[in-house]
């Protein structure tokens, strides 16, 4: 079967909406970690309420693969027979996976510096944890518009 | 929607009773002694028995604390605390002697146990120090000088030793190095000379840098050092073994321990209270903050002390800093953690968690969406709640997950979702990956009868603070503006919808700037008011998270399973395809959970409270018997 240019374009948007994303969370993740195991080292009881907090960055790359799955499901490529797109069809595809690409990297970003911050109100009032987590769900917000954004996309794009 | 009305309790009575009333009222747990605002400061007695009673407990907590991992204690969640009663609280504190003779044995027990600790480090550091010359066959005491001859120990930096070595034999002088070993830096030697050259022997010394080791404190030879210091080694540990039997012995006295602890935790509540109230040499008063219906509890409790007592029951003005307390049915109960970790409601506004908890319950459900989850997910915290202790929020989280759990379930059979696609039941409704676009709007009409409750819940409560042409004015009008909008969308509904915005759209206009003084202003800020139709847009837009958070959900499950499925070809892959499901499972139940809890509260605090809710609220936090250990029986 000869590979067109339309599944290379589609196969790249997946593997952006994993990566991307992927490399936010894990960034993202690192970052809380760091500011928590801080504040663990000064009480280890805090321990799940950082947990937490160090989660909360960590849903951009489960985004990100979840979108890259619905790419590789559509176009065929987990069911052995993969269609043969156009290079407009690739190009929708990978078009598709933009928002989630670059929103799930930045924002995974930005709301780790909102739950790291999250973390020192876990150090000073322990009992106010919730308010923290508040402020880093707030910016994950803006990953979830994408994500359904770049889902919607993807499921409106004809490609039989 | 139940926030307990609070009376204020005025109570005066004769000092000599007052620790009677203190423990009578303690018991009930439904009494917040407020601070009666004195000229003078709390009595210096008050506080010297304080400071007492916090030396006693910290003594107590450390004692408590240091023979914790001696001690093999039921783990407290999986079979409460220890029971006790108030009797056998008090005979214990009346011999406080004999427990204080404990905590004085602990404390000694524990300087023993340092010390021991401090001369092992201590030897161990000797024996380093002294290993690299157990070749030396010369007891230590001998060496020095003879009066002709001196014989002394030296250690040498390793690379000016071989040129030490090289000078002792070129030179003429009655001199000669003789080696011993090699230590970590330093070659050790033992160095003869003619005390008649010690001059120039010194002048050599200090050309190789060489150190003399005096082996000061010790005797015999380094070997016979290095035994002996062994065996006190081996001693040591015989001593602390000892010790370790006797806080073994003293382990079993912490249930005491203990028992003493809670009730001078008791003692010291009261103490604090005491400390608010005023008193003259004989009277003393009480001002307290107390539930209405409890009111009749407290008479009998008071009474029952004595009647040489005058009580009063006032209501709150309104500069009270009136402490709130909830009061919801069961069902609710779990949700209101979600309110008590944003803010308390003030006490004069409304409870909004009955609202909040049915929404709570139907979004939580929608948002991980898959009806086997859900089962999980109730039944794992069922049997947290059935077979563990739990106390507290964390008892009031795991309810809520529970009954997160049972809406889980419902969605994910209108869904049709069990494990994913693991099996396939033929949805109640629809499948969202089949249509998402139905379950967004979906999404979007839930999020408007949301924020519509959050609109009357608003009215309402100006109606209450009898503010009826505001709620007419701000709610009623949106009200109207809005309907006409979401009119709009609909063929049916879309002739009438314009007459509907218009009127909602013009009545904001003329209203909204009505604490303007100028006309012009009026007018630009009605105008502008409308400008705020956006925030509700993105408020509504907001709800789509629903729908993403369960399509996500979903197809996190249908790649674990095509994970899964891949492997099914031979015995090994089955038991990995086994193992992925689970774990994959598991962790998406948990991930899930996690992001529905924080983005329904978030849907709750922005969306919801944003429109109505305060907050701020105290909470009530009566005198009452909290323990830290041990529970109280009722006796």
């Amino acid at each position: 079967m000869e590979i067109t240019l339309g599944q290379v374009f589609a196969l790249l948007g997946a593997a952006l909406a994993v990566f991307l994303p992927g490399i936010g969370s894990a960034r993202g993740v690192g970052m809380v970690g760091e500011a928590a195991a801080g504040v663990v080292a000064e009480d280890p009881s805090k321990f799940s309420q950082t947990l937490i907090l160090q989660a909360l960055p960590g849903t951009q790359g489960i985004y990100g693969l979840l979108t890259g799955f619905v790419v590789m499901q559509r176009i065929g490529l987990l069911g052995g027979n993969l269609l043969p797109l156009t290079t407009h069809q690739g190009l929708m595809v990978f078009a598709a996976c933009l928002p989630i690409s670059i929103v799930g990297l930045l924002s995974a970003i930005s709301q780790a510096r909102a739950a790291a911050a999250g973390v020192g109100i876990v150090a000073k009032r322990p009992e106010e944890v919730a308010k923290g987590i508040t402020y880093a769900a707030m910016v994950e917000t803006y990953a979830v518009l994408a994500l359904l954004a770049s889902i919607l996309m993807l499921f409106g794009i004809r490609l039989a | 929607m139940a926030i307990v009305k609070m009376k204020k309790m005025y109570l005066l009575g004769l000092k000599k009773d007052l620790n009677r009333f203190l423990d009578a009222l303690q018991r009930l747990e439904a009494v917040e002694i407020a601070d009666i605002e004195e000229e003078e400061g709390g009595s210096s007695k008050i506080a010297a028995e304080f400071s007492d009673l916090e030396a006693k407990l910290s003594r107590l907590k450390f004692a408590i604390e240091f023979l914790k991992p001696y001690t093999k204690e039921q783990n407290p969640l999986l079979y409460g605390r220890p029971k006790v009663s108030l009797e056998k609280l008090r005979e214990l504190s009346s011999r406080e002697g004999e427990i204080f003779e404990v905590v004085d044995a602990v404390y000694g027990l524990e300087q023993r146990l340092s010390r021991l600790k401090t001369e092992e480090g201590r030897i161990g550091n000797q024996i380093e120090l002294i290993k690299p010359w157990e070749a030396l066959d010369i007891p230590v005491e001998d060496l020095g000088t003879t009066g002709r001859v001196d014989l002394k120990a030296i250690y040498v930096p390793k690379k000016n030793f071989k040129g030490l070595m090289d000078r002792a034999k070129e030179t003429e002088l009655p001199l000669e190095v003789i080696p011993v070993g090699e230590g970590r830096e330093d070659n050790l030697a033992l160095i003869v000379y003619h005390s008649s050259v010690r001059a120039e022997v010194q002048e050599i010394c200090k050309e190789f840098s060489v150190n003399t080791e005096e082996f000061s404190g010790f005797t015999g030879t380094p070997a016979e050092i290095i035994r002996s210091l062994k065996e006190r080694l081996e001693a040591i540990e015989v001593e602390r073994k000892n010790i370790k039997e006797e806080i073994g012995k003293l382990a079993d006295k912490i249930l005491d321990l203990k028992a003493v602890y809670d009730y001078w935790l008791l003692e010291k509540e009261k103490k604090e209270n005491l400390q608010k109230m005023a008193d003259t040499e004989k009277i003393f008063a009480m001002k307290a903050f107390v539930p209405e219906n409890s009111m009749e509890a407290i008479k009998k409790a008071v009474n029952s002390v004595t009647d040489v007592v005058y009580i009063d029951f006032v209501d709150p003005t309104e500069d009270d800093d009136i402490p709130v307390l909830l009061s919801n049915s069961r069902l609710v109960q779990p949700f209101e953690i979600v309110t008590e970790l944003y803010s308390l409601p003030s006490p004069r506004e409304i409870d909004p968690n009955t609202v909040m908890a049915f929404f709570y319950f139907v979004f939580f459900g929608m948002m991980v969406s898959d009806a086997a989850y859900g089962l999980v997910l109730s039944l794992l915290t069922g049997l947290a709640l059935w077979k563990l202790k739990l106390q507290g929020s964390g008892k009031k989280l795991v309810e809520l997950l529970f009954l997160g759990g049972i809406s889980t379930f419902v969605w994910g059979m209108v869904f049709g979702s069990w494990f994913g696609d693991l099996i396939t039941i033929k949805p109640l409704w629809i499948n969202p990956l089949d249509d998402p676009m139905a379950v967004l709007y979906l999404s979007f009409a839930m999020g408007l009868v949301h924020i519509y409750a959050g609109i009357i819940l608003k009215a309402y409560k100006d109606v209450r603070s009898g503010n009826v042409a505001g709620a007419l004015m701000d709610e009623g009008l949106w009200l109207v503006f809005l309907t006409g909008l979401i009119m709009l969308a609909f063929p049916a509904t879309m002739g009438i919808a314009k007459y509907v915005a218009l009127a909602g759209a013009v009545g904001l206009v003329l209203t909204q700037g009505r604490s303007q003084k100028s006309i012009i202003k009026k007018f630009t800020s009605g105008l502008l008011s409308l400008y705020n139709v956006t925030s509700y847009l993105s408020d509504v837009l907001s709800y789509s998270r629903l729908l993403a958070l369960g399509l996500a959900t979903g197809v996190i499950a249908t790649v674990i399973n095509t994970m899964a499925r891949m492997l099914g070809v031979n015995i090994v892959g089955y038991i990995a395809m086994v193992i992925i499901l689970v774990v994959g499972h598991v962790f998406n139940i948990a991930v899930n959970a996690l992001g529905a809890y924080v983005h329904d509260s978030r849907l709750q605090y922005i969306e919801f409270f944003g429109k109505f809710y305060d907050g701020g609220g105290r909470a009530f936090d009566p005198l009452r018997m909290k323990t830290e250990y041990l529970d109280l029986e009722d006796s």
